[in-house]
């Protein structure tokens, strides 16, 4: 197709400001909507893979990376396996975790709690669900009662240990029970010699909290199935995506309306140059290539309005995240500001989607123009 | 097919029987009711009549713009039926120049681009075209107008300016829908006579739709066209 003449034709009807007359105008107006539409995208998806992205740098750097279960049964097999897989990965944080149900009491309160007995731990840890319950901290002294009985003068009563809390963590992303984690020792004497039930596998750098569990895959036995951190999550990453799909798709609304707004405007050229689509067939101009006109005509302004569009949300992004415009309240988020991350797979969507708006805002008066009667046409002057 | 290699021994035109009417069932008007014409190359036809008797409608059929509901029209030996709807492009942009009353220069392009559309629109470079087309527009005495717009222009010049796109592609057969009948009386004479001499010029073969009786009689041969079809004048 020779497309120089439609290229000369669309470029002087969207550069018509100099012959004065309303063309320019409406491709203005058109050219800012599709614009505007562009930047509230971008910068709407901006906010969401801000937000988002924050949240999944949580996750990863609280939460555990994968997960060691068994296949079958309560516990994993036995064996040397973790010691191999120890050897194997050293940069690897894996925790060897057995537990079950304990009471822990101070003077006054008493809470049912999660026992975990972690091997690489050496002190009592409790979390923070545990030490709001029963109001302690750091330092203070607490009992744990456990479902073992011990015979006592008074009849068997459960096995009870003191103990001294050493540390309060933080809690990791999903956890709402209260938790006390022992070493191998004491957590042998309150629940007997229980295998481990799971292990957690950690990476001191969070960046690779994606790769873990294939690192891992080969080197555990049959009987263990590796969770991986996409599956542990899998529920959160997908309530996220989910968001920024449909959020996304909702802002994409005003592109929507930039795209009618395209639409009317293009009809009004339409109308307004029916002598001039007549005199360019009779000149010998295709009625396909009078489509193609208007639809360039359109491509151009979307493409235009997009193009600009993107790049203003996405500056605009830039200076409210590096200059933190938007504070947030410390101690009710996660983060001091209101972070906004502009990716080049958001940025390619936006444009994307400024060019499908503006052919399918085309397509109805380019199809009209085609379609016009020639002769009617050379009637209109 | 060569550019100007024009098929010697057949008529220019050649119409049997064409019949063209608009609307339908009570709201039918028959505009042409089996309309033969044979026009020879080289010859200037004046097509004369009453406003409303199909002059125009005729000549959009001449010029492929429109096509009948009955009948027959040759161009130059060519069944214009049987051809494609891009073929009849390619012949109006290739074979047949068009003048209309009113100028129809693009308000958008300077009178350069105006005259080379025809040669842009067949896929000439852009340098080439406006080469040819500042020739044309030299030949009919608008060299120093180049670059003016249509609407910086008088009524002569725009109507000289059409004319010069009509034929910047060298076709073979010129349409004229009155041409001079939106100009003063000496306008009208000197485009009639730059019409007149491009035409001898270059050989062309034309049909002057005009109400000008005496620039009709200028022409190598009148016809009036009534409701009963073509008829001497």
């Amino acid at each position: 197709m020779r497309v120089r003449v439609l290229l000369l034709l669309a470029g002087r009807y969207l550069g018509g400001l100099r012959r004065r007359t309303h063309v320019a105008a409406v491709s203005g107006i058109s050219f800012g909507g599709m614009a505007l539409g562009a930047a509230a995208l971008v910068l709407t998806l901006a906010l969401l893979e801000g937000f988002q992205h924050t949240i999944r740098a949580q996750l990863a750097q609280r939460g555990v990376h994968a997960v060691l279960r068994p296949r079958a049964g309560a516990t994993l097999p036995g064996g040397d396996w973790l010691a191999r897989l120890r050897a194997r990965h050293p940069e690897l944080e894996l925790r060897a975790i057995a537990g079950g149900s304990v009471w822990c009491t101070v003077p006054g309160e008493a809470t049912p709690a999660e026992l975990e007995v972690v091997d690489s731990l050496s002190r009592v840890e409790i979390n923070r669900v545990l030490a709001a319950r029963l109001g302690v901290g750091a330092g203070s002294w607490m009992a744990i009662a456990s479902p073992r009985l011990v015979l006592t003068p008074l009849g068997p009563l459960p096995l009870r240990s003191r103990v001294e809390v050493e540390r309060v963590t933080a809690l990791r992303p999903g956890e709402d029970r209260a938790i006390v984690r022992v070493g191998p020792q004491l957590g042998q004497a309150l629940l007997g010699a229980a295998g481990p039930r799971v292990v957690e596998v950690r990476s001191p750098d969070p960046g690779r909290a994606w790769d873990v569990a294939s690192h891992v895959q080969a080197s555990v036995p049959d009987g263990v199935e590796v969770v991986s951190f996409r599956d542990l999550n899998r529920p959160l990453l997908a309530a996220l995506a989910l968001e920024r799909v449909m959020i996304g798709f909702g802002v994409a609304l005003i592109m929507a309306v930039a795209a009618l707004n395209l639409l009317c405007n293009l009809a009004l050229l339409a109308a307004e140059k029916r002598l001039d689509g007549a005199l360019l067939q009779a000149m010998g101009l295709e009625a396909a290539r009078v489509r193609w006109l208007y639809v360039l005509i359109g491509l151009v302004v979307g493409a235009a309005g997009g193009l600009a569009g993107t790049a203003a949300g996405a500056a605009a992004a830039w200076l409210l995240d590096a200059t933190r415009a938007l504070p947030l309240p410390a101690g009710v988020f996660i983060v001091s500001h209101v972070p906004f991350r502009v990716t080049p797979g958001a940025a390619a969507v936006v444009v994307g989607v400024s060019l499908a708006a503006a052919v399918a805002a085309s397509l109805p008066p380019a199809l009209a123009a085609a379609r016009g009667d020639v002769v009617e046409g050379l009637r209109y002057e | 097919m060569s550019e100007r290699a024009v098929p010697p021994g057949v008529p220019a035109v050649r119409v049997e029987g064409v019949r063209k009417g608009y609307g339908s069932n009570d709201r039918r008007v028959e505009v042409l009711r089996g309309v033969s014409l044979e026009l020879e190359q080289g010859e200037m036809l004046a097509l004369v009549g009453p406003s409303g008797v199909g002059k125009s409608t005729f000549l959009h059929l001449l010029g492929l713009l429109d096509q009948p509901e009955a009948g027959r029209i040759e161009l130059f030996g060519h069944d214009t039926g049987a051809m494609t709807s891009g073929q009849r492009a390619s012949w109006r942009n290739r074979r047949i120049g068009f003048v209309f009353q009113f100028h129809g220069l693009l308000a958008e392009f300077t009178l350069t681009e105006n005259v080379a559309m025809p040669l842009l629109i067949g896929g000439a470079g852009r340098r080439e075209a406006a080469v040819r087309a500042g020739e044309l527009l030299a030949a009919v005495g608008l060299e120093h107008r180049r670059e003016h717009f249509p609407d910086q222009l008088s009524g002569g010049e725009q109507q000289r300016g059409a004319i010069a796109r009509a034929l910047v592609a060298d076709p073979w057969l010129l349409l004229a829908d009155e041409p001079t009948g939106n100009l003063d009386a000496a306008t009208a004479e000197s485009v009639f006579e730059l019409l007149r001499n491009l035409h001898l010029d270059r050989g062309l073969s034309s049909v002057i739709v005009t109400h000008n009786a005496r620039l009709a009689a200028r022409c190598d041969r009148t016809l009036r066209l009534s409701g009963d079809g073509l008829e001497a004048a």
